[in-house]
């Protein structure tokens, strides 16, 4: 199918779902039900960032359903299509936001789910200064175990900050792959809207290093862009949610490399189907250049190893 | 009374004003003089071929004379003439070309031509299976020279650029009867087949003013492109400058004006020879400064980014500036206007070739045996002439347009290669265009093409159509007089991406170019051929599947009828914005406008307002895109 077709059937499938979780939990819990994310001091972030709004209860959620409808336009353009993604994230925020209305802990370890702005705030630091390079976001499903621990280990042994979301995470576990945000890989979910709370890393960025103010989309995409260094690695077949959300992704300057076999666009939507070649292409779209620190150690050497263990048959 | 407006340009419109007060005649006035025109010409009604005749066809069914006396029919006389406009528009293409070709044969390592792209000779050496192991770099020259020189009048076989399009293309042009032999051939025909008494069949002319029209875009055309590249270098991408505001106050002024490089690549190496330079200094000047004008300033500007002094509309006001030394011109689209015209100011009007003497004008014959010779004594004269300037009379507008010019397919191809990610794709490939328009993030491409016409107002056109199609992530690639009013309104800046749809804008930023790709002259529309054929293969369709689309919004010549002629049977859509004489013909029109479509997969558009055409044009993109399924396959490099 058409690409920007896709992206619009996810961006639909998006806000139905949005707008049934919602009208559910208001049925459960009144429209009066307090909204928020813990630990943060920017309620919703996207949907701050984007409009300048914070969410407080349910009620403020239907708002942003509008929100999410004025920015899907079906029209056969790059332009609309990456609103479209927008879209996408911001009705997976409302999805996220429900299930934190619902449930005091949704996310139970390893997810993480939503990262407190104290931590964001600690990973300022060495983002800036290039001690992490980069975020990487793997989602989906790899082939197998050993394939998903090679890409994420890849990444760690870089001193990438790795976010996984979706079967990959177990596939991770399965494969022995070392978790915990000192060693730099972060399972945030299963569910595809759990991506959310990397773009909402992403963007508090924007708000809290940017100091860009909340409502001014169009800069904290610039910020995004140009400041947060990170990508998309999509495995598995990609529904229409995904490359919805993949469209996200690239409206806020992050390049999408699947092992899918998708209507390329160069930089920005790549299909790379040699696993070996992953990570290189996506530091290569992404412009990421590694600061190799030449250390005559044979092993993958780098700050996300701390603490690791060797095991034996290592 | 009403004031008519000339043109969108400022430029043009301060010095057609400043003519107009002076009492100075230009090609407005001339049009003004001429009254409507007539209407039997219009709708392309009278024949002149034989002294039978004059013959002209009431436009009314019924009513008036419905045959020639010969007995031809309004669709036979209306066939005839249009075939005739083809063959004269391959004849011009096809001519420049057999001269490049000459050039090429003439080459040395020690002479003023030269060979300054080996690679490129090589690989048309290759592609035309020419042995080049343990050879001299100019012995293969010579032998690839010969070839094309042979594709003018080899008695069998058809041309040899043929090959390089795509299965699909060749197989309709098999099955059509087409393939095009010699060009000389089909043009000779042509003139042979409407003659009086001969064929009568409206369809069948139509037909081999296809065929023709092949002779030119893959033969003539392609002959000169290639043939350029490989003496005078590939352009790459350079900046330059666009407008009357070119011209400098204190230096001498030259202008060379026509088509053919071979006389203008002198005259830039002419212009920098220190001891004209010196010259210049003695008669009181602070240098030489050239400028181009027409296909000859597109061909310097891309290959050494000589300045754009205007296009076709605009070569009487430049001597309306009074500060222009000489106008140097060879072949095609030279106002003989000039030679009366340049008696009223110091500009000396020199002609060059013996192909286009003018009465009044200077001739001084430019040979190609000693041609740096020939171009220095010509540049003398201009730089002697700078004495003779009357200072009172001067007046040179202010403005000009910044421009990134020089997209040739190979410097495309290497602009590309700035997104490829070196883990996936090798460079070197249109494949990123390919995917971004398979992706949708551009929706299709657009060749503008063409002249100016005083029918319409001067770059009205171009600009509008093409401000539309970039606005709607279309990319444009231009040649010719369009490529010159892009030039002159900002859109070949980088800046015009600002003007662009996100997709297109995104594109251009990625791949750092304008949105609006200047690919050179009117034989360089060969470039926009080669260029659809590899975009056609690396999406394993035909040309005609392409969501690509060609326009000629001022078109005037018969160059360009033979253009749109042969843009159209390679598969690809093109709207016209000035009514060709074909209109007394339901039979032709309806050849060229619908049935064209069953035949080569594309047809000619009538529409003289551009958003319109834009419109429509985009439309055609997404049908074909629709068409196409775009995009569910990954393309393969
Ligand atoms: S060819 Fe026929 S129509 Fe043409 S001028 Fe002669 S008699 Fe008339
Ligand atoms: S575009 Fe038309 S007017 Fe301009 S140089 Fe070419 S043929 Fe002549």
């Amino acid at each position: 199918m058409n690409l920007f077709n896709t992206i619009y059937t996810g961006s639909n499938q998006a806000l139905a779902a949005a707008e049934g979780l919602l009208k559910k939990a208001i049925e459960e819990k009144g429209i009066d039900h307090k909204v928020a994310f813990p630990e943060t001091a920017y309620s919703l972030p996207i949907i701050y960032a984007a409009t300048g709004q914070k969410m407080n209860t349910l009620q403020d959620l239907e708002g942003a359903i509008g929100v999410v409808k004025s920015l899907i336009d079906e029209q056969p353009r790059l332009e609309p299509a990456l609103n479209a993604g927008l879209a996408t994230a911001v009705s997976a925020e409302i999805i996220e936001a429900v299930k934190y209305a619902l449930n005091e802990t949704p996310y139970e370890a390893p997810c993480a789910g939503h990262i407190s702005d104290a931590i964001i705030r600690s990973l300022g630091v060495p983002l800036v200064t290039g001690d992490i390079p980069g975020v990487a976001v793997v989602l989906g499903e790899c082939p197998d175990s050993e394939t998903a621990a090679k890409v994420i280990k890849d990444y760690q042994s870089k001193g990438l900050l790795t976010f996984l979301v979706g079967k990959v995470i177990d596939q991770a576990i399965e494969a022995n792959v070392k978790m915990g945000l000192e060693l730099r890989v972060i399972p945030l979910g299963y569910d595809v809207t759990s991506v959310i709370h990397v773009v909402s890393v992403a963007i508090r960025a924007s708000l809290i290093f940017g100091g860009i103010e909340p409502g001014k989309l169009a800069e904290h995409m610039e910020y995004t862009k140009n400041r947060v260094p990170a990508f998309v690695n999509a495995f598995g077949p990609l529904s229409e949610l995904v490359v919805s959300a993949g469209a996200g992704a690239i409206a806020l300057g992050f390049p999408v490399i699947t092992d899918q076999v998708v209507p390329e666009v160069p930089t920005l939507l790549l299909t790379q189907k040699d696993y070996d070649k992953v990570p290189a292409t996506s530091l290569e779209a992404r412009g990421i250049k590694i600061k190799i620190t030449e250390i005559a150690i044979p092993v993958g050497f780098a700050a996300a190893f701390e603490g690791e263990r060797v095991r034996k048959d290592d | 009374m009403e004031e008519k407006i000339y043109s969108i340009d400022p430029v043009t419109e301060e010095l057609a004003r400043k003519a107009e007060k002076e009492g100075i005649e230009t090609l407005w006035d001339r049009k003004k003089v001429m009254k409507t025109p007539c209407g039997f010409g219009e709708q392309g009604l009278c024949c002149r071929i034989c002294a039978m005749g004059p013959c002209r066809i009431s436009p009314t069914e019924g009513k008036g004379a419905q045959k020639g006396i010969c007995g031809a029919t309004a669709d036979v006389i209306i066939a005839r003439n249009l075939a005739r406009m083809i063959a004269a528009g391959t004849a011009t293409h096809s001519d420049h070309g057999r001269d490049i070709a000459h050039v090429l044969h003439m080459a040395k390592r020690d002479g003023n031509y030269k060979i300054t792209d080996e690679k490129k000779l090589l690989n048309l050496a290759k592609e035309w299976e020419v042995e080049i192991e343990n050879r001299d770099i100019y012995d293969i020259a010579h032998e690839v020279a010969e070839i094309a020189l042979n594709e003018f009048g080899k008695p069998f076989g058809t041309l040899r650029f043929l090959e390089r399009a795509p299965e699909q293309r060749k197989s309709v042009w098999e099955k059509n009867d087409i393939r095009t032999g010699a060009i000389d051939k089909e043009i000779a025909t042509i003139m042979h087949s409407t003659h009086i008494g001969c064929c009568a069949d409206a369809k069948d002319l139509v037909h081999k003013g296809m065929r023709a029209s092949l002779a030119d875009g893959w033969g003539g055309s392609m002959i000169g492109t290639e043939f350029s590249d490989i003496l005078f270098g590939v352009p790459v991408p350079r900046e330059t400058e666009a407008n009357l505001g070119v011209l400098e106050e204190d230096q001498v002024n030259i202008i060379v004006h026509g088509h053919e490089p071979s006389l203008s690549e002198m005259m830039v190496l002419a212009a920098e020879d220190p001891e004209l330079l010196q010259l210049a200094k003695e008669v009181g000047a602070k240098g030489i400064n050239l400028s181009g004008m027409c296909c000859t300033a597109n061909e310097v500007t891309m290959r050494h980014g000589v300045k754009i002094a205007g296009n076709l509309n605009q070569q009487e006001l430049a001597v309306l500036t009074g500060a222009v030394e000489a106008i140097i011109v060879d072949v095609q689209c030279i106002f003989p206007a000039l030679a009366p015209l340049t008696k009223c100011y110091h500009t000396k009007f020199i002609t060059t070739s013996p192909k286009a003497k003018i009465t009044g004008a200077t001739h001084m014959e430019f040979e190609e045996e000693k041609a740096l010779q020939s171009a220095k004594e010509i540049v003398r004269e201009a730089v002697l002439n700078f004495k003779n300037r009357d200072t009172k009379k001067v007046f040179i507008p202010k403005t000009k347009s910044h421009a990134v010019v020089g997209y040739s397919v190979e410097a495309i191809k290497s602009q590309l290669d700035r997104v490829v990610n070196s883990q996936l794709d090798e460079g070197g490939t249109l494949k990123p265009l390919a995917d971004c328009i398979a992706s949708g993030v551009i929706r299709g491409a657009a060749g503008v093409v063409g002249c100016n016409n005083p029918k319409v107002k001067h770059d009205y056109g171009h600009v509008e159509l093409m401000k539309e199609l970039i606005k709607n992530d279309v990319i444009v690639v231009t040649t010719g007089c369009a490529a010159q009013a892009a030039a002159k309104a900002g859109l070949m800046s980088k800046e015009a991406r600002k003007l662009a749809g996100k997709g297109l804008a995104k594109v251009c930023e990625l791949v750092d170019i304008p949105p609006v790709l200047h690919m050179g002259s009117c034989v360089d529309i060969s470039r926009i051929l080669v260029l659809v054929s590899e975009l056609a293969k690396l999406l394993k369709v035909d040309i005609s599947d392409l969501p690509v689309v060609g326009a000629a919004p001022e078109w005037m010549s018969e160059k360009a009828i033979a253009i749109g002629t042969y843009v159209v049977t390679s598969g690809i859509d093109t709207w016209l914005g000035v009514v060709p004489p074909v209109t007394g013909s339901d039979i032709i029109v309806d050849i060229l406008t619908n049935k064209a479509e069953d035949i080569v997969g594309a047809k000619f558009h009538v529409e003289p307002d551009p958003h319109k055409a834009a419109q429509q044009m985009i439309e055609r993109i997404e049908e074909k895109r629709e068409a196409l399924g775009l995009a569910t396959e990954a393309v393969e490099a």
